[in-house]
Parts: C-alpha cells; structure tokens; sequence
C-alpha cells in the first residue's frame, strides 16, 4: 500500500486559482508564524502591510504615487524580460542592462539637461537609455549566435561588470567625474531632478505619472507583438524548436539578436523611467528589478496580462513592507523578500498540484 | 494442479491521467517459452513490460512470478527477481567499454575497478555463446554489437525472464536472423523469453504463442503454430484489413531533382554522403534503404538546404539549388519532411497548435505585420478532415496528439503546399496498421498527381511494396538502385551491409544518372570550376 502520483489531464480554471490563492494564504500563514515569534501581532503587521500605510494616512495619495513609482520598473523590466523568455533566451541580464540604462540616461540629463528643453532631454535620455542597454543585451546573443555561448553564464557576469562600474562612478572622485557633485567633498551623486523629470497629470492632488501611462501603453503593444505579429509568431517556434525554426526558412540568429534588443532596450526603458522619475542614481538604482522580475515574468508563465496583475502584487508587498516597517521597528522591510521567496516555493508547489495528483495504490483486480 | 507459469500477471490495469493505457490485462509466461506480444502503437505493449521491469508500478492487479505473488517496486526489484528488459532505446553510457557497461549496474563490486571484470566477462559471453571485445567502448560499436551487449548485461544479472522491446527495428535481415538464434539457444536453456513487435513475419517465425493487446486491453492469446497473419491483424486491429499495399503505375516524367557528385559531411566533419548519384522523377517513389546513421540524414537535410554541401550538384528543373537557403529552396516546391526519433524534433513545435504549425512555412506570404490565422485555421481545419486526424480542436498543441495524429498533421502540411518534390524520412516511424496506411495513400495519391518522392524508410516488406525503385546507402555511399519488383529482401540486406555493389550492374549506364538528364555541361563545368578554387 502506498501512494502515487498521477497525471491530470485537465484542471478547470477555478481549481487552479484555486491552487494558487491557497498557496499565497499558505505564505502568508508561515509569515505570520514567523511575525508572531517574533513579537508582532501577524494581522496587524498584514493590515499594515497590504493598505501599505494608507489607511488613516491625511496624504495617501502621496503613497499611491510611490507605489506606482516601485511598480513602473518592476512591471515593465518584467514584460521586457518575458520577450527572451519566450524565445528560451535565458536573460538573466536584466540587472546590468537596466544599470547601463541609468547611466546612459543620467549622463544625458547631466550633460544636455541644462541645455535643452525638459521634454527632449527626456526622449533623449529614453533613446540612450535604451540603445545602451540594448547593445549590452545584443552583445550577449551576438556571442551566442556567433560561438554558442551559455547566455546564462554571460548575462549573470555582465550583471556584475555593470554593477561595478556603477559603483565606481559612485565612490571616484575625479575632475572628469560628472556623475557626482562638485561642490561636496564626499563622493555623492549629482541630483539632476531639476534639469528633467517625468511630468505628472494631476487629478486633483493626486499625480498621475506619465510613466505610468507609458508602460501600460507597451505592455499592450507587446502583448500584441508576441500575439498577433509575424515576429511574435517567429519568436515562439524559436522558442520551441530552432531545428523547426531553421527548417521553416527563417533566419534563427537574426530572430534572437531582434528579440534580444528588443527586451533589453525595453529594460533600458525602465532604468530611463526610474531615473527620470528618482532624479538622481544611486548604486541601488536597480531595486533588484532584475531579479525580481524574472520570478514575476515566471509567476505569470509569460502572460503579459498577467505579469502587470503579478508585478502590482509583488510591488505592494515591497512597498508595504517598507511602510509597514515605520510602524514595527522589529521587522525590516526584507521580511518582503522572505516572503516573497515563501509565495514562490508554494506557487511553484501548486504548480505541481495543478499537474499532478496523488492517489492511494490499490491492490486486486479480477482474479 | 494448475500449470506453474514464470511469469503470471492477473488484472493489471496502469493509467496515466484519463489514458487507460492497460485495462485488466492478464498475461501468462510459460517456462522456457518464446512470447510474442503483439499490438498497435499505444496499445500498451511497453506499458504493460515497464511494470514487470520497475519502472511503472501497477494501480491495480497482481504479478505473480514462479506462483509467487509479488511486489516490483524498482528495477532493482524486477533485477532481485530475475527478469531482464532490453529496451527499445539502448540504456548504454557511450563512453564506456563494454565490460564496465556491465560492471556499473553491479551491487557490492567493490570501491575499485579491478581489471579481471574484463576476463569475467570475456568468459561469461563466451560461455553464453556471444562474441564481443569486453575492451571496446560502446561509441564505437554498430548497433547489432549494442544490442548483444544490452542481452549480454541481462544475462549476466542472471536473468531467467528475458525482454526485449522491439529489438528487430534497428537490425537488417541477416542481423534479425543473428538475434533469432541466439533467441533460440536462450530459450533452449531454459529461458522465457517475451518479445513486442509489431511485425507479423517475426511473430511467426520466432514465436511459440503470440499475446495480443488493442487499446489497452488484453484480446487473447494464441499459440502461433495455430494461427496465421491475417488472424492475428484482425485481433490487433480489431477489423479485416487489407495488408497490400498498392503501387499504382503511373506515367513519369522527366527527373525533377537529380543529385551529381554530392558529398556532404555531417556534424562531426566525416562524410556522410560520398559522391551520391540518383535522380528521382515525377510520378514515381524513390526508396531508400540503409541502415539507420548511414548519411539519410544529412542527404534530407542537404536537399532542404539545411546543411552545407561539400560539393556536386543538386539540379532541380535544371537549376541548381546548392547554396541556395532553405526558403528559397521552399519556394522551388520541394518540401522535405523528416520524422526524428523522438518525432517531434524537426518539421513541427510543439507547443504550438495545429494552426500555427499550418502557418509555418507561409506565414511571411501574407503582406503586413500581422499574422494570418484565419488561413491557417481554415487550412489547419481541412487537413484535420480529409486526412482523418484525431483531434479536440484546431487549436490544441501538436505534442498532444498521438503520433499517428502528428504526422498526418506534418504530411497534411507539406501536401497543402502543392511540392513537385517530397522527400520524407521514416513518415511511418512508429505509427501502427491504419496510420501507416493512411500515410502510403497520401503518398500514392501525390504520386499519381505526377510529385516525385524520395521515401526514406525502414521497414523492408514497406519499401519493395510502395516503391518504384530502391537506392541503397552503405556508409554514405550507393550500393545500386534496383527496381521494387524486380528485387528481394535478402538481397538489399547484403546491400545494405555493403556486401554487395550493384553500381555497375548496367555496363551502358552508369547508376544514378538519367538519361534524359537535365544537366548540362554548363553545370557541371560550374561545378569544376567551383571545385578548382
């Protein structure tokens, strides 16, 4: 006697939701297992957690305001990234490629900010933002197509390459280094908000970012782009099969250089929003986008759709563990990637219930 | 006192999600008796064996073995137990000499590897009455030598219930013939033996009864002395069917694609193909015969435009296509359609649904950025209905059909195109009776629509019905083409094995070109000069 394993055929809609509610409930239980072993009332800390400190707050939409500005990058690096995904380019690049992309755009700001309107210094740090990132993504599959290199392995270390390179304009002071202030003695970067800053459209005291706008405008582009158009067609039979790629006559190396840009100029994209939007870099531009928005595209199975309901969620749950923290000193505001982590491992567990079941062995038969 | 069996296995039943792939199936193994198990694709002939060697465990019924009932829970159990299992797809480690192939499956042999595992097993082989060099690395054996290694290990585990999954698929005739004596000899010493096939010939020359399954249910069992081919497609199929298959004549024209002088390396740089000659016409198929690995591959490739040539001439309507990119070569009407191994790999994704597999190779055609789907579906919805494929809808992702379903899907496409040339590889490659049937009227039917086919297969009796004409490839190299009916299996057996050349059985012509060719002395000049540089 014992169980197995078996196959589902099919799951109704509702039963995988089902699946994965209880998996995020079941997170949030090992959270509040944890909270309370820590001293913290659980329900308290979630309530505070999930209004993200608005309730009872006099200027909550100014909370909304920085919500939105954790969930604009995060949304939109993970749409770029499940471009490649599609595809099986394995981008785990993101980080690198949104750091050039900060930097491009910030010495745009920097050098013709003072000079130029606001409005064409923000296409212009736009453009920079996402040719620099696009050629560090394009790079990556040139090599790849070029000599079969692990893509993985490259866009992991050129994360790093970038990373450092950030961290050195940050901490060198030197004549030729625009990127910090020349006044201050210790290295600081420059503050550029007053040379160029995303407008708002204000609806009432609330500030609605043009940012925001703009990414739901490409995320419905791209879900159009990967349902409907040749090229989205082309990327998934590569994704699917290169021999069958290669076989139907099309040209399998330029698909995946096109592709590959294409995601990480849309993630150079994002960096130009978070810095037109923050005003000024720091070596922790990135909010961990990179990363994160792999988990989300994932969480999603690549549904453009889907990635923005995700992204807002994981978004909420940073945001608000951040708020959260005012409130319980005890608990830093990393208790959201813990829980986030939580909510990956179940979902991924409810995966394997949305695909299996366990039944008990029988024994018998006709005799 | 009931008879005592070797195996008893009473009301087996294993399902994989809603797929009954056995329903109740009971199946006796006489001591020192040969067993054919004979069934269609997916009739659950493999299912059925993987419970008896471990590898799926029963969700319900009992397995009885020398009257003992039992529970294998791991081919470790099944090995406890003394049956052995030969599967289909070798579970060899290329890398390793033959001997420590062996050695590796052995419990407590020790920290080190002593080097008298080599004697032991030279000693063991021999006793059994095999030859092989315990020293050689299985990379560098045929897949006969394999395939005795693979009988070999089971041997020497000490197993008394021997099977062996479709072992004759990859053998030729004279090797067959190897693998049925020494079958013999097994048996003689007391060994019962289970084989699945699906070919009737070997069923009754081998075979002492013959176990049928359909659909996953057990239909009966017979002893074969007492039975004959036409019965035994019946229970298997389930209705009379008809096993000839037709050649209709038709009237040819001149060659369509004719090969000069072609030599192409595969991946590893080696000459697959080496200085081929053949021409095909409309009207006609073109078979061609080899053992598996000897250049097929890389000549289906070659054609498509998929593979470098290293050089000769490939001239369609009197153009050259070497060189030319696989689209342009689509756009020539020659479509090529390869079944891999694994049948899915080339020609097809997957993942993608029949409709957008429709679309494949014209859905550039259509101008604009978007993707035409309306076309596909309609295209996707008429394949569906005159080739009789088996579907819920045209949306559903191709890796979800049955392998019959899949290649009716792949040939359905190629067809729509409206080729002049079709070159399909293995388009029957593990489809049962009624499929594979299916396949040779598509074929006939094209072929009587005046398209020249070169039909790359497997299956002997197939290619001298269906054929016009046989080529035959040993080593990358032709061994002659013959004409169907004016040849015999042992013959292209020995062939095949390079034994013998019939290249210059015609002293006035000289194999593989035409005598109306449509090349001219500017190719071949071209194709001089070309080399000159």
């Amino acid at each position: 006697m014992g169980f197995h394993i078996v196959k589902r055929d099919t799951c109704p809609l509702w039963k995988k939701a089902g699946f994965y509610v209880v998996a995020v409930l079941a997170a949030l239980v090992i959270g509040g297992i944890l909270l309370f072993a820590m001293g913290v009332d659980p329900f308290a800390y979630y309530s505070r957690m999930f209004t993200m400190g608005m309730v009872g707050n006099k200027i909550a939409y100014k909370a909304f305001e920085n919500y939105l500005k954790v969930f604009v990058p995060l949304a939109l690096t993970s749409v770029a990234l499940s471009l490649a995904f599609k595809m099986r380019f394995w981008n785990i690049g993101g980080e690198g490629q949104f750091i050039l992309g900060a930097i491009a755009s910030a010495t745009v700001a920097l050098k013709l900010g003072p000079t130029l309107p606001n409005a064409i210094t923000l296409i212009l740090m736009c453009l920079a933002a996402m040719l620099a990132a696009g050629l560090y993504g394009v790079f990556v599959a040139a090599l790849k197509a070029r000599f079969g290199t692990n893509e993985t392995l490259m866009t992991l270390m050129l994360n790093y390459v970038a990373l450092y390179l950030l961290i050195f304009l940050g901490e060198t002071k030197a004549d030729w280094n625009f990127f910090l202030q020349e006044k201050s003695a210790r290295p600081v970067f420059e503050d550029f908000s007053a040379l160029a800053s995303f407008p708002r459209i204000m609806l009432g005291k609330f500030g609605l970012n043009i940012c925001v706008i703009l990414t739901f405008v490409i995320g419905a582009l791209v879900f159009v782009y990967l349902k409907y158009t040749k090229h989205g067609y082309e990327i998934s039979v590569v994704g699917d099969s290169t021999g069958t790629a290669h076989y139907a006559g099309m040209k399998v190396n330029a698909i995946v250089l096109r592709t590959v840009f294409l995601s990480a100029c849309l993630i150079g994209l994002a960096a130009a929003f978070k810095v037109g939007t923050a005003g000024v870099l720091s070596t922790a531009i990135t909010e961990d986008v990179g990363w994160t928005g792999i988990i989300v595209a994932w969480l999603s199975q690549l549904n453009t759709a889907i990635i923005f309901v995700v992204s807002a969620l994981i978004s909420m749950l940073h945001y608000g563990s951040v708020a959260a923290a005012a409130t319980f000193s005890k608990v830093d505001s990393s208790f959201a990637n813990m829980l986030q982590g939580v909510i990956l491992f179940l979902v991924l567990t409810a995966d394997f219930f949305i695909r299996f079941r366990i039944v008990r062995s029988k024994k018998g038969g006709s005799k | 006192m009931p008879e005592q069996y070797a195996i008893e296995m009473r009301g087996i039943t294993k399902t994989f999600g809603s797929v009954v792939a056995n329903n109740n199936i009971n199946l006796n193994l006489r001591q020192g008796e040969i067993l054919a198990l004979l069934g269609e694709n997916g009739s659950g002939k493999t299912t059925l064996m993987n419970m008896l060697s471990g590898i799926y465990a029963p969700d319900a019924g009992e397995i009885r073995i020398d009257g003992h009932p039992v529970t294998i829970s791991s081919p470790e159990d099944s090995k406890r137990l003394g049956i052995g299992m030969v599967h289909q797809h070798f579970k060899l480690v290329d890398v390793f000499s033959a001997a420590d192939n062996i050695w590796m499956g052995r419990e407590k042999s020790g920290f080190a590897l002593k080097s008298q595992r080599y004697s032991e097993i030279e000693e063991m082989s021999k006793k059994f009455g095999f030859d092989i060099d315990p020293r050689k690395k299985v990379r560098n054996m045929a897949v006969s030598e394999k395939q005795t290694l693979e009988i070999i290990k089971v041997l020497y585990y000490g197993a008394k219930v021997i099977i062996l999954d479709e072992p004759t698929a990859v053998l030729t005739v004279q090797e067959i013939e190897k693998l049925f004596n020494v079958l013999r000899r097994m048996k003689e010493e007391g060994h019962s033996i289970i084989i699945i096939t699906h070919k009737l010939n070997e069923v009754m020359e081998i075979s002492d009864r013959v176990a049928i399954l359909r659909k996953g249910e057990y239909i009966t069992t017979v002893n074969t002395a007492e039975t004959n081919e036409q019965e035994l497609t019946e229970w298997m199929v389930g209705r009379k069917i008809d096993l000839n298959i037709d050649r209709p004549t038709v009237d040819k024209t001149r060659p369509l694609l004719e090969i000069r002088d072609l030599t192409i390396r595969n991946d590893e740089g080696a000459v697959a193909i080496d200085k081929v000659n053949f021409y095909i016409r409309g009207g006609e198929i073109l078979g061609v015969a080899g053992i598996a690995g000897c250049g097929q591959k890389e000549l289906c490739e070659a054609i498509a435009g998929l593979r470098p040539v290293q050089s000769g001439l490939m001239i369609h309507k009197g153009d050259n296509i070497v060189g030319l990119p696989p689209k342009a070569i689509l756009e020539k009407g020659i479509s090529m359609s390869f079944i891999p191994e694994d049948r899915l790999g080339m020609g097809l994704a997957p993942s993608l649904s029949i409709t957008d597999n429709m679309i494949l190779k014209n859905y550039a055609d259509t101008p604009g950025p978007f993707v035409d789907r309306k076309t596909g579906r309609a295209d996707a919805q008429r394949v569906i209905e005159e080739l009789e494929v088996v579907t819920p809808s045209t949306e559903t992702p191709v890796r979800r059909l049955s392998g019959g379903n899949v290649q009716k899907v792949l040939l359905g496409r190629e067809i729509k195109a409206g080729p002049n040339v079709i070159v399909t590889a293995y388009p029957v490659r593990g489809l049962d009776i009624n499929s594979s049937y299916a396949i040779y009227d598509i074929l006939n039917q094209q072929k009587k629509d005046g398209v020249g086919i070169l039909f790359v297969g497997e299956d002997l009796d197939v290619m001298l019905a269906l054929c016009d004409k046989i080529m035959v490839l040993c080593h990358g190299k032709v061994m002659g083409v013959v004409h169907a009916h004016k040849t015999s299996k042992e013959e292209l057996g020995l062939m095949m094995t390079g034994a013998l050349d019939l290249t210059d059985r015609y002293e006035d012509k000289p194999a593989g070109i035409a005598r109306d060719t449509n090349i001219t002395e500017e190719h071949l000049n071209a194709a001089n000069k070309e080399g000159e540089n």
